[in-house]
């Protein structure tokens, strides 16, 4: 049996061996398997953060896209609406001025067709006036005149009734 | 009627140091097999085993009550030794929880009737020498071996004996005052024994009555606390002086 106090050569030998087994008992039952899953647990916890970053930047960029989109959309309808209002008033502006074109020309045909039956009329009237002044004439006259004196007579009496007019 | 042996209670006081079971001579020195080392196979073969239960089958999620229990002693451990060293020192925590763990079960094993491992001074010395070795190393990393001899003349050359004791005395007074403590705590634990035993046989009773009970409130303090408290304070000192050997930590 060895002393109360004492220090031993064998006892400090073993000791030290037995803290060294301890030692790395410890480091490869405990602190390696835990460290191991608690690295894991930590690399999986960053993973998850990584990735809901990730996501709500993938989210935000998609919102920004989505709204450039809205955007433009609402350029072009605007745009078209302006387009289709220029070209509807383009069209009326067509329309009414063919429709003046056109009334103008009804009225200008209208025109015409009265000035032609004016001189139709005034040339009919002259015809009639001249028959009827040759048969008074015969019948005044009760006589054979020439075509000659007979164009002359009308044509003289014809300017008489235009001056007389 | 004979009275069991185990029931006549502690009848002669012995103060003792740790038995021999086997004695070898190597190279004219002997080394001798002791209880302790013994006993710290049983310590060891314990430890061990509740590492290997508590981290059985590990798992990322859902985690079994085990895991909780081993995740918190790691991570305990590694927030004393990175509160108290530093985060530099990391590499120290295996070691830590090896002695804070063989100290605590070795003191721990006076509970089950068994001689504390701790109450051997030459385990505590072994103890002490591992420090003052990782110290001198830190020192001699730190400051090379020139600045290491320098500072034992620092700040004047008359320092120099004084210093050399300063440096020798850390390891002693470590191994001593956790050694002191637990040996003090079995002798008085035997005292009380013999006392109680020889108080019963006083007023006549050959069953020693006032052994029950009695014993297991000084226990509590000289098992328990002191046991935990030693092997706290042992580590902690550790830590201390380690980390001190070295330069400051730069913050951040």
């Amino acid at each position: 049996m060895l002393d109360f106090l004492s220090i031993d050569v064998g006892t400090i030998l073993f000791t030290l061996i037995n803290t060294m087994i301890l030692f790395f008992g410890l480091k490869h039952f405990l602190f390696k398997p835990v460290n191991a899953v608690l690295d894991q647990r930590k690399q999986a916890v960053d993973q998850s953060l990584q990735d809901a970053e990730d996501a709500k930047s993938a989210a935000e960029s998609t919102k920004a896209e989505y709204e450039e989109k809205l955007a433009a959309a609402k350029e072009e309808s605007a745009e078209m609406l302006r387009k289709a209002k220029r070209q509807a008033q383009r069209r009326a502006d067509e329309i009414v001025a063919e429709a003046k074109a056109d009334a103008a020309a009804v009225m200008q045909q209208n025109a015409d067709e009265l000035e032609r039956e004016k001189r139709r009329a005034a040339k009919e009237l002259r015809n009639e006036v001249s028959d009827l002044a040759v048969l008074v004439a015969e019948k005044v006259m009760a006589r054979e005149i020439n075509p000659d004196d007979h164009a002359r007579l009308i044509d003289e009496f014809i300017n008489g009734v235009e001056d007389a007019e | 009627m004979a009275i069991p042996s185990f029931l006549q209670g502690s009848s002669e006081l012995t103060v003792s140091g740790p038995k021999i079971i086997a004695s070898f001579d190597v190279f004219g020195i002997t080394i001798n097999f002791t209880e302790t080392i013994v006993l710290q196979w049983f310590v060891i073969a314990i430890i061990l085993g509740v590492c290997r239960f508590l981290t059985h089958k590990l798992t990322v999620r859902n985690i079994s009550k085990r895991q909780v229990v081993a995740e918190m002693l790691v991570e305990s451990v590694r927030n004393l030794v990175k509160d108290t060293m530093g985060k530099r020192w990391m590499c120290m925590t295996p070691y830590i929880a090896t002695i804070f763990s063989f100290s605590i079960c070795g003191s721990l094993i006076s509970m089950l009737g068994l001689r504390s491992v701790t109450s051997d001074f030459s385990v505590l010395a072994t103890w002490a020498a591992i420090t003052f070795f990782l110290i001198t190393a830190t020192k001699i990393k730190f400051n090379g071996v020139w600045g290491w001899l320098k500072s034992f003349a620092a700040p004047v050359p008359v320092m120099l004996p004084i210093n050399i004791l300063s440096e020798i005395a850390t390891p002693v007074s470590m191994a001593l005052r956790h050694f002191g403590n637990i040996a003090g705590g079995a002798v008085i634990t035997a005292l009380l024994y013999y006392g109680l035993t020889g108080l019963s046989h006083l007023i006549g009773l050959d069953i020693p009555v006032f052994t029950i009970g009695i014993p297991a409130v000084l226990s509590a303090y000289f098992d328990l606390f002191s046991g935990f408290m030693q092997a706290f304070i042992f580590v902690m000192l550790t830590m201390v002086f380690i980390s001190n050997a070295g330069p400051a930590e730069e913050e951040g």
